[in-house]
């Protein structure tokens, strides 16, 4: 009771003193709840971040192309085994495949290019025979892997000349705009002039992708934060136990704390600080743990740091620790009631 | 002093026909049945009994902790029946001072800590004058020790002086020297004796030991709930 302005406070870190390790180890569930919270909800949000930019680069770095794509499904066979593949036929598949490489022709009259995903899949290497669909073609390129979201998934598909093709139906165009504002513009010009009488074409912009994007993180994010608010409320149970032995071992102490007059509010509040002091210590801990997890994480792998370090998510390592020390505070309340409202005699009976 | 007249009259603390009856197992037990008691100030009463025969009810009846099915305890001459559970908390803070068998101290507080305690959410810092009951029951220089550091007698020290903190009327004291040896129980008592006798304050101590009844002014023996005088 060295600071006689807190009493409970002081009585209850001397409490908690007592038993070091019991206090640790309530407080460490508290450390990897709210560790899980913060680094899921880091990364949840830095991944979801990313992943839009990283579409809107894609379409922003268009040159503006309208690229016919035909498309249909076949098998697909190479020396290492066959597969069921996406088939797109295009004569510019630098336009809509390159990503920029020169490995990529821009205009196509034979052969077949390979998804990188299929063609080692398929152990198929540029020289390498491939068959689709009973015909077989050399393969003359492996298309690069792509990167972000794209309507297209070359990886796992033969891009083959558009002859090829038994028919000359064209199933999408594809339309590379400047800007992600040129692509909704495009999109709904496209949608207003084809589909004003009746649906002739469907449009698929990658601002709907974006939107995708975002909603599917938002579920992603959703259903991580209530796996990591799961191991919180673990925790909370923990600091409940703790609490009940606690006040259990320390049942005649608190006896003569109301027999000498101390109030039953009193001892109430005391008891609640020690529970929450292990969410505030357990808390802090966890916050500064997960966000530094994640920090590091980003600077070991293509996470870009910035997508962490924006200044919205500074709310996520604060409410987890708010959150840690709500669910403390819970956990102590029982066991601080059931003790400060026992009649003294019963307490001091032992 | 006008009021000492009334002093004299007025008990700091009685039971006017008190009865306590428990429900227990095998139907209601009366702990004590129609108990007149009080205890003036200054004085030492030592209660005895064989066990089981109502002595620690009496005592936390006295002390407010328990309630009488029937009857009233008085403080200073006013009933405490209708008192809130907080009022009696407030009652037994500033009228009471408890002394227990097993020193009761809280084993991470110092000595001076245990000795404020009770006033320990209290705005006023009492820490001179825990100091000067420290020095008055003879641990002046143990005053940040904690209780794992005394001895018995002088965690039983250490408990007098916390019950005497808040200046009470009277003293209650369950076995004061019950785990305590003869010659430092002795000089326990010696110590509750010259407290009654300075500071004006009323003694009760519940005992099995005959120690304690040399040291009393009058000794009262409980006998299945019933008191009287010996």
């Amino acid at each position: 009771m060295s600071d006689r302005r807190f009493p409970a406070l002081s009585l209850a870190t001397r409490n908690l003193s007592r038993q070091r390790l019991r206090a640790a180890l309530a407080a460490l569930g508290i450390v990897i709840g709210v560790f899980a919270v913060v680094t899921l909800g880091l990364l949840g949000n830095a991944l979801s971040v990313a992943a839009q930019v990283a579409a809107v680069r894609r379409a922003a770095d268009g040159r503006g192309t309208v690229v016919p794509l035909q498309s249909t499904g076949g098998t697909v066979r190479g020396t290492g085994g066959q597969s069921v593949a996406q088939v797109y036929g295009t004569d510019n598949p630098q336009a809509l495949f390159g990503n920029g490489s020169g490995a990529v022709p821009s205009s196509h009259r034979q052969g077949a290019l390979v998804g990188s995903g299929l063609a080692d899949e398929l152990d198929l290497r540029p020289g390498s025979t491939v068959t689709v669909e009973q015909n077989e073609y050399r393969v003359v390129g492996v298309l690069p892997p792509v990167e972000g979201i794209s309507p297209l998934q070359p990886d796992s598909a033969v891009v083959l000349p558009p002859g090829e093709f038994a028919s000359d139906d064209v199933s999408q165009v594809v339309v590379r705009a400047n800007s992600p504002e040129d692509a909704r513009a495009v999109a709904s010009g496209v949608r207003e002039r084809l589909n004003s009488r009746q649906q002739r074409v469907s449009v698929f912009s990658l601002t709907s992708v974006l939107d995708r994007i975002s909603e599917f993180f938002d579920l992603l994010n959703g259903f991580l934060l209530a796996i990591a608010g799961v191991s919180l409320v673990v925790a909370g149970v923990s600091i409940f136990n703790v609490m009940l032995m606690t006040v259990a071992e320390r049942r005649g102490e608190i006896g003569v704390l109301r027999a000498v007059g101390i109030h039953r509010e009193q001892v109430l509040r005391t008891l609640l600080v020690e529970a929450t002091l292990l969410g505030v210590a357990g808390g802090a801990v966890g916050a500064v743990l997960g966000a530094a997890t994640v920090v590091v994480v980003a600077t070991r792998t293509e996470l870009p740091l910035w997508a962490v370090l924006q200044p919205g998510n500074v709310v996520v390592p604060l409410g987890a620790f708010a959150f840690g020390v709500f669910i403390a505070l819970v956990g102590g309340l029982y066991p601080a009631y059931r003790a400060a409202w026992e009649p003294p005699v019963e307490a001091l009976r032992g | 002093m006008s009021f000492e007249p009334l002093q004299r009259t007025v008990p700091p603390l009685a039971l006017v026909d008190v009865t306590k009856r428990y429900e227990s197992g095998g139907g209601a037990v009366t702990a004590l049945s129609h108990v007149d008691f009080a205890v003036e100030s200054g004085e030492v009463v030592a209660v005895v009994g064989p066990s089981g025969s109502g002595k620690s009810t009496m005592l936390n009846v006295l002390g407010l902790l328990d309630e009488p099915t029937e009857g009233s305890v008085e403080l200073r001459g006013e009933t405490t029946a209708g008192l809130s559970e907080a009022e009696r908390t407030d009652a037994r803070r500033e009228s009471l001072g408890f002394v227990f068998q097993d020193f009761h101290l809280l084993p991470t507080l110092s000595a001076v800590e245990n000795v404020r305690l009770p006033t320990a959410f209290l705005p006023d810092d009492v820490t001179d004058r825990a100091h000067e009951l420290l020095e008055l029951v003879g641990l002046g220089d143990r005053l940040d020790h904690t209780p794992d550091e005394l001895s018995g007698g002088q965690k039983q020290r250490v408990a007098i002086a916390r019950a005497l903190i808040n200046e009470p009327d009277v003293l209650l004291a369950d076995e004061p020297t019950g785990n305590l040896d003869r010659d430092t129980g002795t000089a326990i008592l010696e110590e509750s004796r010259r407290i009654a006798d300075e500071a004006g304050v009323g003694v009760v101590a519940v005992t099995h030991d005959d120690l304690v009844t040399e040291y009393a002014d009058r000794t009262v023996e409980l006998v299945d709930g019933v008191l009287r005088d010996v």
